[in-house]
């Protein structure tokens, strides 16, 4: 997002990005949940009530319970309350726009964010991140996939969406002009700045390909079988994390024990699989800070 | 609004079921019934409006003194309350709120979600409210100030007491639309965790789809919200409407802003009989309380007539604005109990010259004493420096002044203007002041009138209801500008009427007026004025029936003139 990238580097700019801390952790051992361990293993955080920042509105990572909106539910929001009850380390779900989401974590607001957040380099100089989740992107489109599109090849001359600032954005205007190399029509494309307003052009049929995150194309479709099918997916190679204070070990160590717990107990798999995510796009847990 | 409700229920009714048929087993109205009472999104809506109103609070407060900071005539204040304005105004809500929230903490300053909302949306309410107040307070015709001055009233007082209730009527619509936009305006907020309602609306159709229904509810909500600020408007405004006549008026009246509940104090006549008391009974009236004047006017003086004690002395009196020098040196006296008639074309500084003698102006050179003292001056090392207290200074002094204009306060009835002083100025209990204006009132031949709003009366009686008010704080001097200038013919003889009672009652009265008539009859001496200088003075038959300076010749043929019924 680019509104995000402004607010990081004035952010950095600040003094906030302190040296990169250096710091390769072995996935633990004798990984088990030991809530009642919580002040030996993870000192600093003992005691504490942990914020976690989540925007309610992405499902199936976050989102509200149909039943109670108070509660926040999603692959995400599941995660981190199984990881957190392992390390017997009481949270709180804050919920905000996605975009302010990181700044808190950098400013100190929130202890992390853990919302579909692609791990960047960039993004490793101001927190650091533990991975879970192998990032996808799929392509919606209307039931019956009217304009016949399979691949990014055949959106070429077609009418696109993609999030405002995001990666997929990036892509397009850059399809756009292969299109345009090769001879064909070029994309016209239009931004949305949220997700359920992307999803409503491709409804309403002002455009005939949105993409995004794969997870979300398929919860769209399941939700609304009748409107949306998956044009295609692609497997990205970018990673999803946790993106957490820099320089929290425990919390870091905390939140990498609970995952390989989750993994090894086949909780985790039940969690993808409750929300329909494919749990083969798992990734192995590491912690990252670079 | 109530049937924009409906139809808008009844559009939503009909459009619903159409655009949510992919899930026929839940009827859309009902679930869109059900999200407006949802308390999910209720609390949200309530959440919007806790920091609206807090930071409304907040905002306006601010934008009052960052208002009267613009209006300051130092460079540094109005110019630094206009960096901020340009600032705050100028850059993106969403940043700014982002600023406080995320880019504060490393600084050591951490604010939680609901602290930096309501601060953020109040700082920038007050860049925008300190506008609106500004321009509301510039509404306010600049004589109502002048007025509260010459009564020796402060610049807060005045701005509290007159202008600021003047001044509501330009502000509230902007007000009010800043309260709707800032309560639909909250859900930029969201980036720093504000969940409220729109955010929160945007997280249930995140999960089921239902745009139509949720986002339908939510407006609905907005809309309830937005009428009951609407009908708060409404209310205001009508509080503050001063054409809606008071005694006909009715709810309660804001006592912070000096508008007293309506309806209280003495009836007088029945709402609507507006025909103009005949003025042989006002006169009649006035006749009764002459005794009453006299003792304002000469509390000490048994004996009536003039004093041969220099009262009021004019020494080289300069006065330039700009590059025009508007008084080039003048020399003057007025006796106790004298009564002098200023005249002179327009343009010759007669005017000016009145407004230095009660200080509303200040003097380049020369000075000015009323019985031996200055007027909010003091003088070091041969140099007049305005003293710090200016309004204690005039009131001090206590003379009264009468415009051209009236000048009346335009939102208080005829006796709260004469009250006005004695209660804000001088501390008299309301009730001693009350029956002070009343008397004052009837020895105007105005009892009739005493509830009632300026705009109610003809121009004859506002200005006798100015002059009541000017002698309701015991002056020891009175100044009159062109009394009956703005007048109507048939209403100058109402004015002169009071004025010649009151200077047979022995008050010290220094006049600038162009009735050559009231000048002939009732002034001691008459002087003649004419570009900043002192022509000729001497009694009316001097100046009036012999002039010597051809000035004055020429002068006084062309009021004739004018005042030739042919």
């Amino acid at each position: 997002m680019s509104r995000l990238k402004g607010l990081l580097s004035a952010l950095s700019s600040l003094g906030l990005a302190a040296a990169l801390l250096l710091h390769a952790t072995p996935a633990s051992a004798e990984a088990k949940c030991e809530p009642d361990k919580v002040a030996t293993k993870y000192p600093t955080l003992a005691g504490k009530t942990l914020k976690i920042g989540q925007d309610g509105e992405s499902p199936p990572y976050s989102f509200r319970d149909p039943k109670d909106f108070k509660n926040l539910l999603g692959l995400d929001a599941d995660l981190a309350r199984e990881t957190f009850g392992c390390a017997g380390i009481k949270i709180e779900f804050v919920t905000g726009g996605w975009s302010g989401l990181l700044p808190a974590v950098i400013a100190g607001q929130t202890d992390m964010m853990w919302d579909t957040l692609y791990y960047t380099p960039k993004r490793a100089e101001q927190v650091d991140f533990v991975t879970y989740l192998t990032a996808a992107t799929g392509a919606l489109v209307a039931k019956g996939n009217p304009k016949a599109i399979t691949s990014l090849d055949d959106v070429c001359g077609k009418r696109a969406t993609a999030g405002l600032g995001t990666v997929e954005e990036a892509t397009f205007r850059d399809l756009s002009k292969k299109c345009e190399k090769d001879g064909k029509k070029e994309i016209s494309l239009v931004t949305y700045p949220d997700m359920p307003g992307g999803t409503r052009l491709i409804a309403s049929d002002r455009a005939d390909v949105m993409t995004t995150d794969l997870n979300m194309v398929n919860s769209f479709i399941k939700s609304n079988p009748t409107t949306f099918d998956r044009g295609f997916m692609i497997i990205s190679d970018y990673k999803i994390a946790v993106g957490y204070t820099k320089g929290n070990k425990d919390l870091g160590q905390a939140v990498l024990d609970g995952l390989t717990v989750l993994k090894e107990s086949g909780k985790m798999k039940e969690i993808f699989e409750k929300y329909n995510v494919d749990y083969t796009l798992a990734l192995p847990n590491e912690i990252l800070t670079k | 609004m109530p049937q924009a409700i409906a139809a808008f229920l009844v559009f939503t009714a009909s459009i619903a079921p159409a655009l949510a048929a992919d899930d026929p087993p839940l009827s859309p109205w009902r679930e869109f019934l059900s999200y407006i009472v949802e308390p999910f999104l209720l609390e949200g809506a309530l959440l919007a409006l806790q920091i609206s109103v807090l930071a409304m609070i907040g905002g306006i407060t601010l934008g009052l003194g960052l208002g009267l900071m613009r209006l300051s005539r130092h460079a540094a204040i109005s110019g630094s309350a206009w960096l901020y304005i340009w600032f705050v105004r100028g850059t993106p809500q969403l940043l700014q709120l982002v600023f406080l929230y995320d880019a504060l903490p490393p600084l050591g300053i951490k604010l939680d979600t609901f602290t930096t909302a309501v601060l953020g949306f109040a700082l920038n309410e007050a860049a925008f409210s300190a506008e609106i107040i500004r321009g509301g307070i510039m509404s306010v015709n600049r004589n109502q100030s002048l007025a509260a001055t010459s009564l020796g009233m402060g610049p807060f007082l005045t701005l509290r007491r007159i202008i600021l209730p003047q001044a509501m009527r330009a502000i509230l619509p902007g007000m009010s639309n800043d309260v709707i936009g800032m309560i639909k305006g909250t859900s930029v907020a969201s980036v720093i965790f504000v969940n409220e309602l729109t955010f929160r609306s945007q997280q249930i159709v995140g999960q089921n789809f239902k745009f139509f229904t949720v986002f339908a509810a939510a407006g609905v909500i907005y809309l309830i919200m937005t009428s009951a600020v609407a009908a708060c408007q409404a209310l205001l405004e009508r509080q503050f409407n001063i054409e809606i006549d008071r005694e006909a008026g009715r709810g309660s009246g804001f006592k912070l802003f000096n508008l007293p509940l309506r309806g209280s104090g003495p009836k007088s006549a029945a709402p609507g009989a507006l025909a103009p008391v005949p003025v042989a009974k006002d006169n009649a009236e006035a006749a009764a309380s002459l005794d009453w004047i006299r003792n304002i006017a000469n509390p000490t003086s048994a004996e009536l007539g003039i004093e041969p004690m220099p009262f009021v002395v004019f020494r080289n009196v300069h006065k330039a604005y700009g590059s025009r020098e508007v008084l080039r040196g003048i020399d003057l006296a007025v006796n106790k109990g004298e009564v002098v008639v200023i005249m002179g074309p327009s343009g010759s500084g007669k005017s000016t010259l009145l407004r230095l003698v009660n200080h509303l102006e200040s003097l380049d050179w020369g000075e000015i004493t009323v019985e031996g003292k200055y007027v909010g001056y003091q003088r070091r090392h041969n140099v007049m420096k305005p003293t710090r207290d200016l309004a204690k200074a005039r009131a001090d002094a206590q003379i009264g002044m009468v415009f051209q204009h009236f000048n009346l306060f335009e939102h208080l009835s005829a006796i709260e203007n004469v009250m006005e002083a004695p209660v804000q100025v001088y501390g008299e209990k309301p009730e001693t002041a009350r029956s002070l204006a009343l008397k004052l009132l009837a020895s105007v031949g105005l009892s009739q009138h005493a509830n009632k709003l300026p705009h109610r009366l003809s121009g004859g009686q506002q200005q006798r209801v100015a002059i009541a008010r000017a002698l309701a704080i015991s002056p020891r001097l009175m100044l009159f500008d062109e009394p009956t200038s703005a007048l109507d013919p048939e209403l100058v003889g109402e004015v002169l009427g009071v004025m010649r009672r009151l200077a047979e009652a022995g008050m010290t009265m220094i006049v600038v007026t162009h009735e050559v008539r009231f000048a002939q009859e009732v002034a001691d001496r008459v002087v003649f004025m004419d570009e900043g200088l002192v022509v000729e003075q001497g009694t009316p038959a001097e100046v009036l029936g012999t002039p010597k300076h051809e000035r004055t010749q020429r002068f006084l043929r062309m009021v004739e003139r004018e005042a030739d019924p042919a």
